[in-house]
């Protein structure tokens, strides 16, 4: 089955990409002082809290996965 | 070198609510409390695109649309401390498949459960948050309420810097109650009274990759137990209990001689109903004087559980016809503009979602009810001391 074997693809793709970003990637020491591109807004983990919050709500309502980018809230509203 | 974002540690953490847990904890900042009170409101229109003719056996082929106001004030208190108020009123008209049945030749057709459906949830949502010199922690309680739903939820966290503050390690847990009272209208319903509970558990770390990167990963789990089918669905009957898991990286680059930044995200979901999911984020953020431009794409590729069927099996112990429960793929591309005026933040949003079960990595049946739809916000946010 090719569809299968992309799925792996995908996911072998994934977690070299994890393993990249976490165990290979080089890390520079980063004085205080020189953390001005990092606390930019665009630099942040979600830039506008309430959209990251209703993004995960309307995603969550219409996919079976959940968790792990943003959040759902209370209640449901899913149909 | 630019200066410091306007945007406070609490919003940011904001969006770390409840329901699902949140992978993105922590800063590349210090910690400590907003230095201004904010008030925001947003709107949004979500609007579903109409289901195909040849798709339908019976009812209106109009779906959703829900008109969606978020309003907010958040403000420090003394030298540690803010707190923040979060109200949410969704709107929802239209109609959703009721079944899926076979057609003359057949193949699945839906069966809709009628037009003129309304709903109204409203949502509060308090959060309060401790700032100390390596570290905060937050507590929130929500609580929404519709006509047939009410859900009450809190959730803690605790993310602290180490290593220079450049490793940030993050925790939270959260619990939440949820009753559901079908209200018999349209089509029959066959409980009363369900209840179902859920707990989740969270644990991530961020590391700083040099002066222009930063990068995290985190692990999440979720138990549910209770009633978890669909009371507005014929042919519903999901298990009891649900045990779902997800690993989750992201990555954000500042290019220098570009002056913008590159957003990447990645997870992997798993849950033990046999679906299974990769979700993948690019985004670019380019600011432009008062502008900011954020451009970007995701793509969503799900296998099906394993008691779905495109016509439901009623002869199983589980069975569900819910295009939810598919394998699908799902594409989504938006554009953020965001433009700061004084004391003043305007902001405007188009995003579009197509689905396909071609799309999935994944094998399975296709179920003819999935869902593509438009998102549109327009908001605007005023910071004063």
């Amino acid at each position: 089955m090719i569809l299968p074997k992309l799925s792996n693809i995908v996911c072998v793709t994934g977690l070299c990409g994890l393993g990249a970003l976490c165990g290979c990637a080089t890390v520079e020491e980063v004085a205080p002082w020189d953390r001005g591109y990092l606390a930019e807004a665009g630099m942040q983990w979600d830039m506008l809290a309430r959209e990251a919050k209703l993004e995960g709500h309307v995603y969550t309502s219409k996919e079976a996965s959940s968790g792990g980018t943003g959040s759902a809230g209370g209640g449901c509203g899913c149909n | 070198m630019r200066p410091l974002p306007a945007r406070s540690p609490l919003v940011r953490r904001l969006s770390q609510t409840v329901a699902a847990l949140p992978v993105y904890h922590g800063s590349v900042l210090a910690d400590a409390p907003p230095a201004y009170t904010e008030v925001g409101v947003r709107y949004t229109q979500y609007a579903e695109d109409s289901l195909s003719d040849d798709k339908v056996l019976f009812g209106s082929p109009d779906r959703y649309d829900i008109d969606i106001t978020q309003l907010w004030i958040e403000a420090p208190l003394g030298a540690s401390w803010a707190v923040a108020l979060d109200l949410q009123n969704d709107y929802q008209t239209g109609a959703s498949p009721w079944f899926v049945g076979a057609t003359a030749d057949g193949s699945p057709g839906v069966i809709m459960s009628g037009a003129s459906i309304q709903d109204n949830r409203v949502e509060v949502g308090i959060t309060t948050r401790y700032f100390w010199a390596d570290g905060n922690a937050g507590f929130n309680v929500v609580h929404s309420k519709e006509d047939d739903y009410e859900a009450l939820a809190w959730s803690m966290d605790a993310a602290w810097n180490t290593n220079r503050n450049a490793t940030t390690w993050s925790v939270s847990a959260s619990s939440s109650h949820d009753t559901v009272e079908p209200t018999q209208e349209k089509i029959p319903v066959f409980i009363d009274s369900e209840t179902l509970d859920t707990h989740s558990l969270y644990f991530g770390v961020s590391q700083i990759l040099s002066r222009t990167a930063v990068v995290k990963v985190g692990l999440s789990y979720t138990y549910s137990e209770g009633f978890l089918s669909d009371p507005y669905k014929l042919r519903d009957q999901r298990p009891e209990e649900h045990h779902r898991y997800t690993l989750a990286t992201g990555l954000r680059q500042h290019f220098i001689s570009l002056g913008g930044s590159l957003h990447a995200d990645y997870r992997y979901y798993s849950d033990d109903w046999g679906s299974k999911s990769h979700t993948v984020s690019l985004g670019w953020v380019q600011p432009f004087d008062r502008h900011t431009i954020n451009p970007y794409v995701r793509y969503y590729s799900q296998g099906q559980a394993d008691f779905f069927s495109p016509i439901a099996d009623l002869t199983s112990n589980h069975y569900s016809d819910d295009y939810r429960l598919s394998s699908f793929g799902a594409l989504t591309a938006g554009l953020r503009w965001t433009i700061e005026l004084g004391d003043w933040i305007a902001e405007a949003q188009v995003e579009r979602y197509v689905s396909n079960h071609g799309w999935s990595t994944y094998s399975g049946d296709e179920a003819p009810a999935l869902v593509d739809f438009w998102r549109g916000t327009v908001g605007i946010i005023w910071r004063f001391d």
